[in-house]
């Protein structure tokens, strides 16, 4: 049976009636968060389902040298990061083991702001360990890091919380971090 | 508003493993593409392999990686895209990667970027970033990821996204 399309008139036999069909968008911004100058904790929680990977974006500066990165309130040593920099001169490599948050967006300088992406792929699994990969760092006019790193949280529970907690002090007014969900076909 | 993030297709690798993860027929609706995976070998060797149009010849490429104790940068000859976990590995620990080809649909010369890491609970993991050209004029219209000298293990999953530059 031939289908009109009302809006130009034309006649097919498929119900999109010459238009296109429709892909809904991949990404899509979960929520953000600024820090308030008076607290060392970022939460994103009750993350919803319905996304196949998450993403965080983070522009920040405070007086810590990271983020530190928990899932669900997980405070156990459940945790192990790896990384790979360089310091403008050197390049490095450390892994460390047994820790109880994982190493996320640098974040050192009072002044000039750090930049990181944390990927967490299949975020809600129940059958993997949750690996992350953070691309972050800084340039303070004279010092700073550049860095590829990694991490592990020894749990197959689904990430519905994550919390980003400086190492020391309190994430600056200008700190700024945003959740993003990546949705699989 | 124009879609400029779009998933293409996923995978999910079942029971038993397999081979490799191919992605076929792939549109060329988009400007380009990105490949995010989370991989594990069944095999010792942490290399990714990526073969485009069912090809694995014309590659070369460079890379920076660390295993958590020193640093390493290397040419080569070959479709070396990534690091990823191994059998000997933490159990239930998968590596994580992205992949990122511009300009997939050109009748030039192909370039593409890789960072990946590979995870277990010890000191020593892998993690590394990867300059790649594969020299051949096609568009790209199907992409096999699979790891070196073994199968990928259930629950690797690869997902592929075109993105668009308007």
């Amino acid at each position: 049976m031939a289908i009109v399309s009302i809006k130009n008139k034309t006649k097919s036999g498929s119900l999109l009636v010459g238009n296109s069909y429709n892909i809904p968008p991949a990404f899509e911004s979960i929520s953000t968060a600024t820090g308030t100058g008076s607290s060392g904790t970022i939460t994103f929680s009750s993350i919803p389902s319905g996304y196949k990977h998450l993403q965080i974006r983070s522009i920040a500066t405070s007086s810590s040298s990271y983020g530190m990165i928990r899932f669900n309130s997980d405070s156990s040593s459940n945790y192990v990061s790896h990384f790979l920099y360089g310091d403008g001169s050197s390049a490095s490599a450390t892994g460390l083991t047994g820790l109880t948050s994982l190493y996320g967006p640098r974040a050192d300088n009072s002044t000039y702001f750090s930049v990181g992406i944390v990927d967490i792929l299949d975020f809600d699994s129940s059958t993997k360990y949750k690996t992350i990969r953070v691309l972050t760092g800084q340039d303070a006019n004279g010092s700073g890091l550049i860095m590829v790193n990694s991490g592990l949280w020894l749990s197959t529970s689904a990430i519905t919380s994550i919390t980003i907690n400086t190492q020391s002090g309190n994430w600056a007014t200008t700190a700024q971090f945003a959740l993003y969900g990546i949705k699989e076909l | 508003m124009p879609l400029t993030y779009a998933a293409i297709a996923t995978t999910t690798v079942g029971a038993g493993g397999t081979s490799a993860i191919t992605f076929n027929s792939i549109p060329a609706d988009y400007t380009d593409l990105l490949l995010k995976f989370s991989l594990r070998s069944t095999s010792t060797n942490s290399t990714v392999l990526l073969n485009i149009n069912n090809s694995s010849s014309d590659f070369t490429g460079r890379d920076l990686y660390g295993n958590g104790s020193t640093v390493t940068s290397n040419n080569y000859s070959a479709n070396y895209s990534g690091y990823q976990s191994v059998s000997t590995n933490t159990t239930s620990a998968f590596g994580s990667g992205e992949l990122y080809i511009p300009n997939y649909t050109a009748s030039t010369n192909k370039s593409y970027f890789v960072d990946a890491v590979s995870e277990t609970n010890s000191s020593t993991a892998y993690s590394g970033i990867h300059a790649l050209l594969w020299a051949q004029t096609s568009a790209i219209t199907r992409l096999d990821i699979s790891m070196f000298g073994g199968n990928l293990a259930q629950y690797s999953t690869a997902t592929l996204y075109g993105i668009n530059k308007s």
